[in-house]
């Protein structure tokens, strides 16, 4: 294998840490150390990151933990052409909070009318099959930026805090080898 | 206010725009580049995928059509534009390309024949490195010039498939790319780390910074960067313009006057920044008496097979975002039965978890526990097989203004409009078919194709050609109706081709830049 060794002093960054408030001063952290900080979000409610979290937890085990929910706030909080969403990517219409906003309103209207719970609040399976029936456009009455689409953004989002780190790449056996290694901090 | 008279205003930064502020640069001309993103610079590719998001997308657009163009992912801004974050992927395109119309009655020809442009190819490929084996490619076109560097060395993923290229009788040869396989001029060779979506910091890729923009700033261009031109000026009678108004980086507006201008703004902002420029004296905008400012908007499809190999480690991670093999076996305009045009097949790039080109969007049906199982053995296993397919120019792919939402200068914004005909979907289908009986020689052990036909490069909008009647402007990108204006990049071509444009921009730049010197006197007077 070609020139692995010169990357061996890449740093485990992660994700690298992000500026979050804490007690009225900035501190640098991880988005997992921030959610395990329970530190407040910055443009989400507590409770749509209450369903974003489940709904990416579902689509992707791991990405609770790995903080996705600040991950995700943190670049809904900076400006558009600076945020690292793959809603940016995908031609979505800035703000990006719009499709968010909607998209977890629709699937928390569609889950009360279903089970009469907000979709945190269903048992796994449930969500399983929820977000299964919201991939393929099945679910009736659905109101909201198209369930496929939505399905699409927040998987991505999930992916990415997962396995699109150093530390991501590397728990799969395979080595990460940057040129430049993901700062350790956010440059918004 | 005015500053300083340049000779040349570049609009764009990005690959053509490089170009021609080197060529015009180094032959003594006072060159200012406007480019509207920030000045990235090879510190600031970060190895990363969600990193590299910060260097695409561009002014925003509307999109429409049934078939959207994919402009986030297919687009750039700032230093280097799309090609800050390319792959480098290098193929010509073959003489059957430049006279379509000619020879089949469909499409469009180009001002030039492939004999006039080869030796720009060739020239391309010593100025700034290109790896190939030129006389493994000239089983497909004409003889010329061997590249400067040997090919690539590949990676098991990439090999994998050559067993069922050779069951279907399909040749293939090394890919031809713009990166470098040992040391050239000065840059590095490359490392196969696979980064190259996000930028390739280390000199081994031919991206602008690394190439033409650095010996444009070494020869005197100027590069302005947060500055978004508005609109290009013309004299009273509108035979001649005069310069660009433009908003800086503190977003105040500014007039810039200049000798000749050059409009090098990428497929949707081009035909744009005609269209706005709409004055008394060219009411459609400028070069816009025939109505063909913003038509024949076209894109590649991509046939796109995976293929799970039973195999520890076929090194998917190792390589670069560039192909190792390709094949021009099913180029020719008439190879499939129900569908005309070309295809290109290609294999393999490096693979990376996440993003557009990720391992979990090759199964997007998947989520949870089974995503997760899903990721870690195709992390090992998992290899890629495309096939690049034309689109036929089509008057109703269009870029045109969207009066009904303005930019944050108060300008109406390009609306792109899209949809594939039966010849596009017809290649793509015979492409998804082919590759999967191609997967199935090749032995892989699991295989299926991406459904959905993607929006793959862009190319179109201010198509040159012989004649006033049928383009906007010449094959040196001079406008049929304003002799000191000027156009070069993707935007300009009538045709594509099944090849990623890049290699063909710059050789069009070229010869456009050395004769727009050799004619400077009259150009400019
Ligand atoms: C991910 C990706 C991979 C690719 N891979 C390949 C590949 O392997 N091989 C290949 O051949 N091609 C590839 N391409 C395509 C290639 O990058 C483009 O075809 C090429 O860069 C187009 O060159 P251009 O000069 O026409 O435009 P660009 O390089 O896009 O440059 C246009 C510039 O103009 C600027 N601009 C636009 N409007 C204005 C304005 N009003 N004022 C000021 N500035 C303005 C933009 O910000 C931009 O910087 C890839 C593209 C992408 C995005
Ligand atoms: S794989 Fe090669 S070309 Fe791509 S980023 Fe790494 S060194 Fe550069």
């Amino acid at each position: 294998m070609v020139a692995m060794q010169r990357r061996d002093f890449v740093k485990r960054v992660g994700l690298g840490a992000l500026a979050f408030t804490v007690g009225g001063t900035e501190v640098m952290l991880t988005p997992s150390q921030a959610y395990a900080q329970g530190v407040p979000y910055k443009v989400l409610t507590a409770e749509e990151a209450k369903t974003l979290n489940a709904v990416c937890e579902t689509l992707l085990p791991g990405a609770q933990r790995a903080g996705v929910t600040h991950f995700v706030d943190h670049q809904l909080a900076v400006p558009a052409d600076q945020s690292f969403l793959m809603a940016r990517v995908a031609n979505v219409q800035p703000p990006f909070i719009n499709i968010y906003r909607g998209g977890l309103g629709a699937i928390n209207r569609s889950a009360q009318a279903m089970h009469g719970k907000r979709f945190e609040e269903l048992d796994a399976k449930t969500q399983y099959t929820f977000i299964d029936a919201m991939r393929q456009n099945k679910i009736e009455g659905w109101a909201g930026p198209p369930g496929p689409f939505i399905y699409f953004l927040m998987r991505h989002d999930a992916v990415d805090v997962v396995y699109g780190t150093v530390e991501g790449i590397e728990s799969l056996g395979t080595p990460y080898m940057a040129h430049i290694a993901p700062p350790t901090r956010w440059e918004a | 206010m005015s500053a300083d008279k340049v000779d040349l205003l570049i609009v764009g930064a990005g690959a053509s725009g490089s170009l021609y502020a080197a060529v015009l640069a180094k032959a003594g001309k006072k060159v200012l580049i406007l480019e509207q993103g920030p000045d990235w610079k090879h510190a600031d590719m970060v190895s990363n995928e969600i990193w590299g998001r910060r260097l695409k997308g561009g002014a925003p657009v509307t999109l429409e059509g049934k078939d959207k163009m994919g402009y986030g992912y297919n687009s750039g801004y700032g230093s280097g534009g799309s090609a800050a974050h390319y792959f480098a992927m290098f193929p010509r395109m073959l003489p059957s390309d430049f006279n379509m119309k000619s020879a089949h009655g469909r499409g469009l020809d180009w001002p030039m024949s492939y004999a006039e442009l080869a030796p720009y190819y060739d020239r391309v490929a010593q100025d700034i490195g290109i790896s190939g084996d030129a006389k493994a490619e000239e089983r497909w076109r004409p003889p010329g010039q061997a590249y400067p560097m040997p090919p690539l060395p590949t990676f098991r993923h990439g090999d994998v498939w050559l067993k069922g290229f050779d069951a279907l009788g399909i040749k293939t040869a090394r890919a031809t790319v713009g990166i470098n396989s040992r040391e050239f001029k000065g840059r590095p060779a490359c490392v196969y780390d696979g980064w190259c979506n996000a930028g390739c910091p280390t000199g081994a890729l031919a991206n602008p910074q690394s190439t033409y923009l650095k010996e444009a700033r070494e020869a005197g261009a100027v590069l302005k960067n947060g500055c978004t031109v508005t609109r290009v000026l013309t004299n009273a009678k509108g035979d001649r313009v005069t310069g660009v108004e433009y908003y800086d980086e503190k977003k105040q507006k500014q007039v810039q006057e200049a000798s000749v201008v050059l409009i090098a703004a990428f497929v949707s902002q081009a035909p744009r920044l005609l269209l706005n420029s709409a004055n008394d004296k060219h009411p459609n905008g400028l070069s816009n008496k025939n109505g063909l400012v913003g038509r024949y908007l076209m894109a590649h499809t991509g046939s796109t097979i995976w293929g799970m190999f039973d195999e520890p480690d076929v090194q998917n991670y190792m390589g670069t975002l560039a192909p190792m093999h390709w094949s021009y076996d099913r180029y020719a305009k008439t190879s499939r039965k129900n569908a005309f045009g070309s295809t290109l097949w290609h294999c393999s790039p490096a693979i990376k978890p996440n993003d557009i080109g990720g391992i979990a969007n090759a199964r997007n049906d998947l989520f949870g526990q089974p995503l997760a199982d899903f990721i870690k053995k195709a992390s090992k296993q998992l290899a890629r097989l495309q096939a690049f397919c034309e689109e036929l120019p089509d008057a109703d792919n269009r870029v045109d203004l969207d009066t009904s939402r303005k930019d944050e200068f108060g300008l109406p914004m390009a609306r792109m409009t899209h949809t594939y005909d039966a010849d596009a979907m017809g290649l793509w289908q015979a492409g998804v078919d082919e590759g999967l009986e191609i997967a199935k020689a090749a032995g892989a052990k699991d295989y299926w194709a991406i459904r959905g036909a993607p929006t793959i490069h862009m190319a179109g909008g201010t198509a040159m050609g012989k004649s006033a009647a049928d383009s906007v402007c010449d094959g040196y990108g001079r406008t049929h109706e304003i002799g000191n204006l000027f156009l070069s990049g993707a935007s300009v071509f009538p045709t594509e081709g099944a090849v990623n444009p890049t290699y063909t921009i710059y050789a069009v730049s070229l010869r456009g830049a050395e004769h727009m010197v050799k004619n400077w006197a009259s150009i400019a007077a």
